[in-house]
């Protein structure tokens, strides 16, 4: 997903004056590209939903600070992966590697999208979160890793080991 | 004949490859599938539609800052406060001790210690400094959930029954603990 949000700065201003309406209009705004982002990361989907309330609560909290330097949306972006890879951290125990079928959903075995958005969603949250942070968010194995709190090689080695894990699955899925 | 790993390709893709990746993927079909496929699937991923929250989480967020801010003005005078508070409380369960059920007197008691630790972090919270990022981070997540908690509060405390309040309450002070050590831990380090 391309996100391309401009937001105009009179709003970033009426919203750093903690106009309420302007808040809620920077939700609005946000709300869907947040959301898919920790979406995407986490598993759950009642834990994306909460990561996306905490992050807006830091947005508004912390609006002041944007100095509009870069993009609003980077802004929010780090804001709310930072907070999908805490939990992820958080909730580490009850996290698999485990690879076993979900019960399949109707309708998701229709054309080569939907069956590469199952795959992926069968990858652990740390796979996930790597993958979809590198190759659809654009960050650097460099940002990834001082995000997680890792190393270089572990982001590497989790986003080659997740595109083998999806290759195989894909190439499964094509043969069953 | 030895082919590239899921690394090499990756590396080839950043442009980042070792000589040998990237002498032997002009040679080798395989190995050039595989990376093409790479590429296929990262198209893809960025592709997949959007994904929207099943629910309209605003209201949820104006509750908590609404509640944020309210504590923010409260807590000026929390001090002073809630030694009157814990005073009053203590006159009504010495005055009447048998009229309240044992759920509200323990609502009372964790409110209570609610209010204590409020004090208690003011004391340390003198600057808003933290030591590192990590530290900002864990202060930061543990202020978001007790801002939500108290969204939550404001949104059930004339609905709710005792035990489900009490629930909130004991959760709130857990986390009010929580946040305690972090800010302790900088203020010992930070020599406050």
């Amino acid at each position: 997903m391309t996100v391309s949000l401009a937001v105009p700065d009179v709003l970033v201003a009426r919203a750093q004056a903690g106009d309420e309406a302007a808040l809620e209009a920077l939700f609005r705004a946000f709300e869907t590209p947040v959301y898919n982002l920790v979406r995407r990361m986490l598993r759950r989907p009642e834990d994306a939903e909460d990561v996306l309330q905490e992050t807006f609560l830091e947005v508004v909290r912390n609006i002041k600070q944007y100095r509009g330097e870069g993009h609003l949306w980077g802004w929010i972006r780090r804001i709310a992966s930072t907070k999908a890879l805490m939990r992820i951290r958080r909730d580490q125990v009850r996290q698999t590697e485990s690879l076993d079928e979900e019960p399949g959903k109707p309708g998701m075995h229709i054309g080569a999208n939907l069956d590469l958005e199952r795959a992926f969603e069968r990858l652990s949250e740390t796979s996930r979160a790597v993958v979809w942070l590198h190759d659809v968010e654009g960050y650097t194995h460099e940002e990834i890793a001082e995000q997680m709190g890792k190393s270089v090689s572990f982001s590497k080695s989790q986003l080659a080991r997740a595109h083998a894990r999806l290759r195989r699955m894909l190439d499964e899925g094509a043969h069953a | 004949m030895m082919h590239c790993t899921m690394e090499d390709l990756g590396a080839l893709q950043a442009g980042e490859a070792s000589v040998w990746a990237r002498r032997h993927i002009t040679t080798c079909a395989a190995c050039q599938a595989e990376l093409e496929g790479l590429y296929q699937r990262i198209a893809q991923l960025k592709a997949l539609p959007a994904l929207r929250p099943p629910r309209d989480r605003w209201p949820a967020v104006k509750s908590a800052l609404r509640a944020q801010r309210s504590r923010r003005r409260r807590t000026w005078g929390a001090w002073t406060g809630s030694l009157a508070l814990a005073a009053t409380i203590a006159a009504v369960l010495l005055m009447q001790p048998g009229t309240q059920s044992t759920a509200h007197a323990e609502l009372t008691h964790v409110k209570q210690q609610s209010a204590t630790l409020e004090d208690s972090l003011q004391r340390y919270d003198t600057d808003g400094r933290v030591l590192s990022g990590h530290a900002a981070a864990v202060v930061a997540d543990l202020e978001d959930r007790i801002s939500i908690l108290d969204g939550t509060l404001v949104q059930r405390e004339q609905s709710a029954q005792d035990a489900e309040l009490l629930q909130l309450w004991q959760e709130r002070v857990g986390l009010m603990r929580e946040l305690m050590n972090a800010r302790a831990t900088r203020a010992r380090y930070v020599g406050l």
